[in-house]
């Protein structure tokens, strides 16, 4: 039972019931500020009917031609919330912004060792594209699965092909790279 | 090109290249480097605008303010024109807070290079920062009319929609109402012309008609063509709010029957679409005279029950949504027994279904309140009855277990153990203790390290029993076995933060600022929870027993405050580069919050007050240091009606019962006592302030500067007196400690209790007698020595005192008692600070006054006041007494013992199945982190005194 709305900045001071668990990490205002200013419909809350904060979905909406696409930039729902469906219900809503904005594919990073999310994005739809070595930086350093699942506009499903080959940090920031110097061209 | 240009631009490259270094250092924090390269380059090219810039920077960095001030200056009234400079200038001048500066800067820039878009947008950028939305609007249009691009269009609109409610005028209706309709004419005006491309400008265009309350014409277009292309994803909370607003009841409740129809779990639709009900009720009908008024709720009801039976899998929601109508109906008188069944039965049905889900007790909380006492009572021992636990059997399965928590939960709610007598209370406690231990040991043993233990539930309602009865019986032991049971949970389950929170709450409670520190270094608080967080831990800290033990955790906070103090405005900017109309109110309030946060403005005070007790080098060094805080005495700088409170109380988790627990009146009485308590905290570092510039810096040492000061401090004295006696009268009452996630009493009646008033209203008297001479001198400082001996002796006896309670409880007044000797502490160390600089002023004074005594003799009003040598023996006497009677507090705090602890405790977990080599470190370790947390506190406490003896040796 859920009341879905987005996220405000009068939020942030009222998050910690989630943002206190382990696996949700609490980033500098900067980082909230430049989703909530560029992608404000991608940031959305779940409350309960109590008022509390259940959880919450952040991401985004970038790329260019047939890379197009949504990404989650992080999903998390309070320990007290858990087993209902949330993050589901979360991650449709973004599914479905990013229909609505014609987006190709939707994404999202995962730590390998997470089996109990990965699992969950499988039931959604999500497929492991690739994965990414030594995304997660820490004491030990670990891997990340780049999991992907198209959207109506990919027709033939090309989005989610997978790659054999794990791809490296410095790969994927090269990638990224090109990507911008494109968007500055198109500019 | 002009001949700025020509001369500044003669080689753009070769010039960055040459500039990079200084830019380099500066990044790096390098900025004794930078200024050097600077400096360097201005030596061949001593015009260069942006190098000249970046020596004022890193002059700035340096903090060296007057140099870096002429030399930002200088570049400045050259009128600059290059990027590069601009850039350089408005950032210091943010730094600095100077924020119209960088609009005149721009102004200049773009009247030499009119229709530069670039140039433009910066200028746009500098009104907003300072909100000048009419200066904005004008800018924006020129804006467009260089480059007809719609951002630049849509930011003449908004400062226009901004001038109608949140500038200067929008207070007057009629100018509201025009710069709104305004903004929609020029709105429409685009619309005709197809040049509406994007979400945010359609947002915007509803949010104008909104305002103007134009609900029809904002319905059509939200349901017209053009919406539904440029704004697919437009909420359709939009929907219900204008269907409501338009009183569209009927169409509401269709709408809401199809969305629901879809998605069954969405608390959201399901209050409108219950609300929409009883409207429609409300709603004269024209077909029928008489209609069947019920009629609505029940077929409401029948579709609540359809939805109920066609779902494959439960949801919450429809039976929430029964609960939410039984509810209503009831609140206005009608049968809805009748209608939807007897609400005992729902509650339970409800609980049959979800009460193995943690969210079940919030779920049927919401619902209590609506039923009696009595009524609550029994449906708690209904549920209880319904989990069929006893002593003698245990749950069955995780889910049964989880059963059980919800039902304890709820009784707790229902206030079934206030009633309870101790051993009834105790023995509860004892079968929670072995619940939790069951079901860590049946159902938690393959925990994740980022997992919660499902018994967790269990032993954080032991710990609130167990302070129920300590609260009771005005004694520690419950509650300390309490915390040792937390910390064992810890243990087991890492990161259940409800568990740090309380045993965070019991430290401070038991005064074990150490205890304390661990937990709250281990939740990881940072960032913005270091504002909403702040009050489990930084606001309790001052006056708690140590001094640079807290410092470092104001330090943490205000880095994070004055980060985002500098990057505030920058927010905003952002909502403004990427079109976000939707946002913009919202962060502007926003920053409002943050900058007026009280945690932000108290934790500023406190940390200063910090600083000036506990400074210990020479007078010299002293003073620089002060000079340094640039604290303005006669300058208010509290915005005291803005002041924001944004402390996250829910996040510490209670079951309390329900009647008993008013969150927001206990916000608000703690929140008005916060601020009383900054009001004298502020006033108080005014004060000294105002003491100190009296007698520092040449400015105030004789003529106008001085007359000036004198009547800065006797102004800041009334005030004190004043806002103590006001205080007083106020009569608060210490906040209500009834359960243990109530907040602590604030230090308000401490600071009413201790001798502040009078300590430094005498001084005050004091330092204006020093100055001017007066005869009455003599006695002042005898009243002055009489206000340092009651605070000795206050120190002595709460050291005593705190000695003899350990004989009956060494935990139940230790805050109590380290607060007090703290603040005796304080008011010592401010006073030693002050009299060396008294000493040094007279010092100086009465050499150079010997030297001109013997050149000229000019000695006719000297018999009127006591001479600046004798006032240099009285001072010198008042630091002899001083430091005697702090070598008498240094004897005293030798003598302070560690806190006993409750003594069976080895014993108290002998009943689970713990291992004893377990218990005992657990125990062990417990007793450590208070012995620990006494001796480093102590060792602080001495520290600081030696620091002060040595200071009032002269």
């Amino acid at each position: 039972m859920t009341t879905l709305r987005p996220f405000t900045c009068d939020d942030l001071f009222k998050f910690n019931n989630v943002n206190f668990d382990p696996l949700t990490e609490t980033y500098g205002l900067s980082f909230y500020t430049h989703y909530l200013a560029k992608w404000p419909e991608y940031f959305q809350l779940a409350e309960s009917p109590s008022g509390q904060i259940m959880g919450y979905i952040m991401g985004k909406v970038e790329g260019l031609s047939d890379n197009w696409h949504g990404h989650v930039t992080a999903l998390t729902v309070s320990p007290d919330y858990r087993r209902l469906g949330l993050a589901a219900l979360l991650m449709n809503f973004l599914e479905d912004v990013s229909e609505k904005k014609r987006a190709y594919f939707v994404d999202l990073f995962v730590r390998k060792s997470n089996q109990v999310a990965i699992n969950m994005y499988k039931n959604l739809g999500y497929i492991i594209y690739r994965t990414i070595l030594e995304y997660y930086s820490g004491d030990q350093d670990e891997d990340a699965y780049d999991m992907r699942k198209a959207m109506s506009r990919d027709v033939n499903k090309k989005s989610v092909i997978p790659y054999t080959q794990p791809v490296t940090m410095r790969e994927l920031r090269r990638e990224l790279r090109h990507e911008q110097q494109k968007v500055q061209q198109n500019l | 090109m002009s001949h700025q240009q020509q001369q500044q631009g003669m080689d753009s490259a070769l010039f960055e290249r040459r500039l990079r270094p200084v830019y380099d250092n500066l990044e790096v924090g390098n900025n004794r480097k930078a200024l050097q390269e600077s400096e360097k380059l201005l030596k061949k090219h001593p015009n260069l605008f942006c190098a000249r810039a970046l020596k004022g920077l890193s002059l700035l960095r340096l903090g060296r303010y007057e140099e870096s001030h002429s030399c930002l200056q200088a570049v400045a009234e050259e009128k600059p024109t290059d990027d590069s400079t601009l850039q350089v200038l408005s950032f210091c001048y943010r730094e600095m807070e100077q924020l119209d500066k960088i609009v005149e800067l721009y102004q200049h820039a773009v009247k030499q290079n009119p229709g530069n878009e670039e140039l433009l947008a910066h200028l746009f950028i500098s009104h907003v920062r300072v909100e000048d939305y009419k200066a904005q609007q004008a800018v924006a249009l020129q804006l467009y009319k260089t480059q007809p691009k719609n951002a630049y269009y849509f930011w003449s609109v908004i400062s226009v929609v901004f001038q109608g409610i949140r500038g200067p005028e929008s207070a007057i209706p009629e100018k509201r109402k025009i710069y709104l309709a305004l903004a929609q004419r020029m709105v429409d005006k685009h619309i005709k012309e197809s040049k509406m491309e994007t979400e945010q400008e359609a947002f915007l265009y509803l949010h104008i008609l909104k305002l103007q309350n134009k609900y029809q014409e904002a319905w059509e277009f939200l349901n017209g063509e053009l919406c539904a292309k440029l704004y697919p994803g437009a909420p359709v909370s939009m929907k219900f709010e204008l269907l409501k607003k338009l009183g569209n009841w009927q169409k509401l409740n269709e709408l809401l029957q199809e969305l629901l129809d879809a998605d069954r779990d969405r608390w959201d639709y399901y209050k409108e679409y219950i609300q929409s009900s009883f409207e429609l009720l409300e709603t004269p009908s024209e077909d029928q005279i008489n209609p069947d008024k019920q009629g609505f709720l029940a077929s409401c009801q029948a579709f609540l029950e359809r939805i109920i039976e066609t779902s494959e899998r439960k949801k919450r929601g429809p039976y929430l949504a029964r609960l939410e109508l039984h509810q209503r109906m009831r609140a206005v008188q009608m049968p809805a027994d009748k209608l939807i069944g007897d609400f005992d039965e729902l509650i339970i049905e409800y609980f049959q279904l979800f009460g193995d889900k943690s969210c079940c007790t919030h779920d049927i909380a919401l619902f209590l309140p609506s039923i009696s006492m009595k009524q609550r009572q029994d449906l708690a021992s209904k549920l209880l009855a319904e989990c069929d636990i006893s002593s003698s059997s245990l749950p069955q399965n995780k889910e049964h277990m989880q059963k059980h928590i919800c039902a304890l939960q709820i009784s707790r709610m229902c206030g079934s153990h206030l009633d309870l007598p101790v051993d009834h209370l105790l023995a509860f406690y004892t079968a929670l203790k072995l619940h939790y231990e069951h079901g860590r040991s049946t159902f938690g043993k393959q925990l994740l390290a980022t997992e919660m233990g499902p018994s967790d539930p269990y032993a954080l309602l032991a710990a609130n029993v167990m302070y129920d009865i300590s609260q009771r019986e005005n004694k520690s032991d419950q509650l300390f076995e309490a915390l040792c049971l937390l910390q064992y949970v810890l243990r087991n389950s890492t990161s259940n933060f409800h568990v740090k929170l309380l045993s965070l709450k019991i430290y401070h409670m038991f005064g074990c600022l150490l205890g304390a520190q661990e937990m709250y270094d281990y939740l990881d608080i940072k960032q913005i929870q270091l504002d909403s967080m702040g009050y489990a831990h930084c606001q309790l800290l001052p006056l708690s027993g140590r001094f640079a033990g807290a410092r470092n955790c104001y330090d943490a906070t205000l880095k994070f405050f004055t980060n985002s103090y500098k990057e505030r405005l920058e927010y905003i900017a952002l909502t403004y580069r990427f079109c976000t109309f939707s946002k913009m109110e919202e962060f502007l309030n926003f920053k409002e919050r943050l900058t007026n946060s009280l945690q932000y403005v108290s934790c500023s005070v406190e940390a200063q007050i910090c600083d000036l007790v506990s400074c210990y080098g020479n007078v010299q060094q002293n003073l620089s240091s002060y000079m340094a805080m640039s604290i303005e005495p006669a300058e208010d700088r509290i915005a005291w009606h803005e002041l924001s409170d944004n402390r996250d109380l829910e996040a510490i988790i209670r079951w309390d019962p329900l009647h008993l627990v008013d969150t927001e009146a206990q916000r608000k009485e703690s929140f008005d006592q916060e601020v009383e308590v900054l009001q004298i905290r502020s006033l108080m570092l005014r004060l000294f302030a105002a003491f100190i510039d009296l007698n520092h810096g040449t400015k105030n040492n004789s003529g106008e500067g001085s007359g000036k000061a004198t009547a800065t401090l006797e102004l800041l004295r009334d005030s004190w007196t004043g806002l103590y006696q006001r205080l007083r009268l106020m009569n608060y009452k210490p906040l209500s400690q009834t359960f243990l996630v109530n907040l602590l009493p604030t230090r308000l009646h401490l600071l009413l209790e201790l001798p502040y008033e009078s300590f430094m209203d005498d001084l005050a008297q004091l330092v204006l007698d020093l100055h001017s001479g007066a005869n009455r001198l003599t006695e002042q400082c005898k009243r002055m020595g009489d206000n340092v001996v009651l605070v000795m002796e206050l120190f002595v006896h709460t050291i005593t005192e705190s000695n003899e309670w350990n004989g009956m409880d060494g935990l139940w007044k230790r805050r109590e008692h380290q607060q007090k000797v703290a603040a005796c502490l304080e008011l010592l160390s401010l006073y030693a600070f002050l009299l060396s600089v008294l000493n040094e002023k007279l010092q100086v004074i009465s050499k150079t006054k010997t030297k001109k005594n013997r050149s000229s003799a000019d000695n006719k009003n000297q018999d009127a006041t006591i001479s600046e040598k004798e006032r240099g023996q009285m001072v010198h006497e008042l630091m002899r007494q001083l430091k005697h009677k702090l070598e008498a507090c240094d004897a005293a705090i030798r003598t302070w013992k560690a806190p006993v602890l409750p003594r069976d405790l080895s014993s108290f977990m002998a009943d689970m199945s713990l291992k004893p080599e377990v218990e005992a470190t657990l125990i062990g370790d417990v007793s450590a982190t208070f012995k620990e947390s006494h001796e480093l506190m102590v060792t602080e406490l001495r520290n600081l005194l030696k620091d002060k003896i040595r200071m009032s040796a002269k």
